[in-house]
C-alpha cells in the first residue's frame, strides 16, 4: 500500500494515474512512490485544492525531483491562496536550491515569493534592508557551492534592481568572489551591470554596449585601475581584457590611452625572439596599432596571435589582417 | 521519448573516427523502451521536449522513418491541453516550450493536416478556432505587450530562450503576424552586452546558448542588422578550447551541446570558418559511444538523448559525411 493510500487525511482523494499509453509502472519502489504522489498531485489540481496537505503533498514530490515545474507553480498559487509565512517557505526553499544546483525552477519560485514579501514591506525601510542582507547571505552560501551559477547570477540582477542595491556593498561582495577566483566571468559581468546601470549616476536606459556621457570620470579611473590590477595577477585571463574594452567604450576613451599598459605584456624587439606574456595583450596591441594607422605593426601583432599564440583561431586573425588594407 | 541518460559511456573510439550511424538510431528507437526505470518518470516533464531531440538527431543521420509517423503524431496531439497549447505530456499544463517542440515535430515529421482535423477547437476572444490558428493564438498569449518578450506559461516567467521558441513556433506555423515582432527585436537588443554576447535579460552576463537563442530569434525576425558581428564572432570564437571542444562561458569545461549552440550562432553571422572546424569534429566523435549509441557532453560521461541530437546537429553544420544539412536556426 502507498504513503497516500493509507493515509486518512488523503481518503477523500481518488488519485488520477499518468496516462502514458501502454506500458507497466515501475519496479523499482521509489518509483512507485513518485508515480502515488504525482497521481494524487493530479486529482487535487483538477479539483483545484489549495490546502495545508497540498503544501505536503508538493514539499514530497519536491523532495524526489525539484525540476517538475507544474509542482512548483501548484505549491505557489497554494501559497499565496493560504497566506502562508514567506520566510518559513523561504528558509525551506534556500535548502532545496542548495541540494540543487542546477535547478532553475527555484529561482522563478523565490521570485514570486520576493515580489509578494516586497509588496507588505515597500514603505517599512528597516524591514526592507534586512530582506537585502538575507537574500545576499543566502547567494553567498550558493556561490561557495558554485560561484558561476548562471541561475543565481541572474536572480541576483533582479534583486538588484528590486531593492535597489547598485551600493558600495555589492561592489564589495564582487571583490570578494574575484579575490577567490580572478577568472570569474560572471563576477565581472555583474560588476559591469552593477557600476553602469547605477540610476544615482547613470543615464536611463542606456545600453551595455554605448557610450554614457554621464558616467563620473572617478568611476571609470576607478575600474580602469581595478581591471588592470586584475591582469597583472593573471596576464592571460580574458574577462579583465574585455572588461577594460568595456569601460573604454563606456566612458567615450580610446584605446590608445591604455597602450602603455598593455605594452607591459608585450615585448617585440627589432632583433630577436619576441616576449608575450598575454595574447589578449597582444590582441589589444593589434587594434590600437591598427585604429593609430601603424598597419604593419598590427600586421605583426596578428601574425603571432596566428601562426604562435593563439593557432586555434588562426582563420580568425587572417581575417583581422586581410581587414587592415 | 525518454531522456533516460545512459546505459552507455562515450570514448572506447578506434583509432580512425568515425559517425556510428546504426548505433545511435538504435539508441534513439530503445529510449521509449525503458519504462521500468526511474529517470524515464523523473524526466516526464520534458517528455516531448526530448521526443522532439531524438525525431531531430533521427532526420539528420537520414533515419526519419526510424520512429513511426503515426504514433508519434498520436503521442503530440495527445499533448495538447484545453487552452490550445501543449503539455510535456498527457494531462500536463501546457508550456510554451513544449508546445513549440509539438510545433517541431508536427513540422518535421509533415503533421500539422492531422493537427487541423484532429486539435482542439479554443475560443480566442469569444471567437473559436482550430488547427494551428488554435496553437498560434496560445502562443501569441503568452507575449509581453510592453516588453515584447514571452512568458513560459500564465505565471510569466520571461526569459530570451522563451522569446525565441514562441517567434519560432509562430514562424513555423506562418502566424508571425499574430505578435508584436519588432517589440521583441528590441528587447533582444538591451540584452547586448559590452563582451559583444548576449545573456538572459537585460545585464545578464554573456552566455552561448542565450547567444543561440537571441541570433535565432532575430533571424527569424530578420534583424540580424542589429547585431555587432565582429564583436561577438571573436567572443563565440574564443569559446573553442585546446582539445577541440566548445564552453558556454569563459573559463568553464567544454560540452557538446556548445557545439551546436556556439557553431550555429557563428553560422548566422556568417563566421564558422573563424573556429578550427576539424578540432570540433574531432572532440564532438570522441563524444559517441560507438558501440550502444548515443553522445554525452565530453568524453567519458554517460550519453543521453539532448547531447545525441545537439552533437548530430553540430555534426550537420560541420557539413560531416553522410548527415543532413541543418538550418541553424
Amino acid at each position: 500500500m502507498g504513503k497516500y493510500e493509507g493515509d486518512p487525511v488523503w481518503d477523500d482523494v481518488v488519485p488520477i494515474p499518468q496516462d502514458d499509453g501502454e506500458g507497466a509502472l515501475a519496479a523499482i519502489a521509489y518509483t512507485d512512490e513518485y508515480a502515488e504522489a504525482m497521481g494524487y498531485l493530479r486529482a487535487v489540481m483538477a479539483a483545484k485544492e489549495y490546502s495545508p496537505r497540498v503544501l505536503d503533498l508538493t514539499e514530497h514530490i519536491i523532495s524526489m525531483n525539484a525540476a517538475h515545474y507544474t509542482v512548483w507553480l501548484y505549491r505557489a498559487s497554494t501559497l499565496l491562496a493560504l497566506n502562508s509565512s514567506i520566510p518559513v517557505e523561504l528558509e525551506w526553499v534556500n535548502n532545496v536550491a542548495l541540494d540543487n544546483q542546477k535547478n532553475y525552477q527555484i529561482w522563478h519560485h523565490r521570485q514570486i515569493l520576493i515580489d509578494h514579501l516586497y509588496d507588505s514591506m515597500s514603505s517599512d525601510p528597516a524591514a526592507l534592508k534586512s530582506l537585502a542582507e538575507s537574500e545576499v547571505a543566502f547567494m553567498t552560501e550558493m556561490f561557495n557551492e558554485d560561484s558561476k551559477n548562471y541561475h543565481v547570477w541572474s536572480y541576483r540582477q533582479w534583486v538588484v534592481r528590486k531593492l535597489d542595491l547598485f551600493d558600495k556593498g555589492e561592489i564589495e561582495c564582487i571583490e570578494t568572489l574575484l579575490r577567490q577566483d580572478v577568472r570569474n566571468n560572471s563576477a565581472w559581468s555583474h560588476r559591469f551591470f552593477v557600476v553602469f546601470s547605477n540610476p544615482k549616476y547613470c543615464t536611463p536606459g542606456s545600453k551595455a554596449t554605448e557610450y554614457d556621457p554621464k558616467i563620473p570620470g572617478e568611476i571609470l579611473d576607478r575600474e580602469i585601475e581595478f581591471a588592470k590590477a586584475a591582469t597583472f595577477e593573471a596576464p592571460q585571463n580574458q574577462s579583465p581584457w574585455n572588461y577594460l574594452r568595456g569601460v573604454l567604450k563606456k566612458g567615450g576613451r580610446k584605446l590608445s590611452s591604455l597602450e602603455c599598459f598593455a605594452g607591459e605584456f608585450v615585448k617585440i624587439p627589432e632583433v630577436g625572439e619576441e616576449d608575450i606574456k598575454s595574447s589578449h595583450a597582444l590582441d589589444f596591441l593589434a587594434d590600437v596599432w591598427a585604429q593609430k594607422g601603424e598597419n604593419e605593426k598590427a600586421d605583426k601583432a596578428l601574425t603571432l596571435l596566428g601562426d604562435k599564440y593563439d593557432r586555434i583561431r588562426k582563420n580568425y586573425w587572417d581575417w583581422r589582417r586581410t581587414s587592415l588594407k | 521519448m525518454a531522456l533516460v541518460s545512459g546505459p552507455g559511456r562515450a570514448g572506447a573510439l578506434p583509432d580512425e573516427l568515425q559517425l556510428a550511424v546504426e548505433a545511435h538510431v538504435k539508441y534513439i528507437q530503445s529510449l521509449d523502451t525503458r519504462r521500468d526505470e526511474l529517470e524515464y518518470w523523473l524526466t516526464e516533464h520534458l517528455r516531448l521536449n526530448g521526443l522532439y531531440w531524438g525525431v531531430t538527431a533521427l532526420h539528420l543521420l537520414n533515419r526519419p522513418d526510424a520512429l513511426p509517423r503515426t504514433e508519434t503524431i498520436d503521442f503530440v496531439l495527445s499533448c495538447q491541453a484545453e487552452n490550445g497549447g501543449f503539455g510535456a505530456a498527457p494531462g500536463h499544463d501546457a508550456h510554451l516550450l513544449s508546445t513549440v517542440s509539438g510545433i517541431q515535430i508536427l513540422a518535421m515529421v509533415d503533421g500539422y493536416e492531422e493537427l487541423e482535423k484532429r486539435g482542439k477547437v479554443v475560443a480566442f476572444e469569444g471567437k473559436e478556432y482550430k488547427g494551428k490558428e488554435v496553437v498560434g493564438r496560445y502562443l501569441s498569449g503568452l507575449q509581453n505587450k510592453e516588453t515584447g518578450t514571452f512568458a513560459g506559461d500564465e505565471w510569466g516567467e520571461e526569459d530570451t530562450r522563451f522569446l525565441y521558441a514562441g517567434l519560432n513556433g509562430l514562424n513555423l506555423l506562418g502566424l508571425l503576424d499574430l505578435v508584436n515582432v519588432d517589440l521583441a527585436v528590441d528587447y533582444i537588443v538591451s540584452c547586448a552586452n559590452f563582451d559583444g554576447g548576449y545573456g538572459v535579460s537585460p545585464g545578464a552576463e554573456s552566455h552561448s546558448g542565450q547567444i543561440f537563442t537571441c541570433l535565432a530569434a532575430l533571424s527569424i525576425a530578420k534583424r540580424i542588422d542589429t547585431v555587432d558581428k565582429d564583436k561577438l564572432g571573436q567572443w563565440l570564437s574564443e569559446r573553442q578550447v585546446e582539445q577541440g571542444g566548445l564552453n558556454g562561458r569563459p573559463e568553464k569545461l567544454e560540452d557538446v551541446c556548445y557545439s551546436w549552440w556556439v557553431a550555429s550562432s557563428m553560422t548566422m553571422i556568417g563566421r564558422l570558418h573563424w573556429i578550427d572546424g576539424k578540432k570540433l569534429t574531432e572532440f564532438i566523435l570522441r563524444c559517441q559511444d560507438p558501440v550502444g549509441g548515443g553522445f554525452a557532453d565530453r568524453p567519458g560521461d554517460m550519453v543521453d538523448v539532448f547531447h545525441t541530437c545537439f552533437g548530430v546537429a553540430g555534426l550537420s553544420l560541420l557539413e560531416f559525411e553522410g548527415l543532413e544539412e541543418v538550418d541553424a536556426v
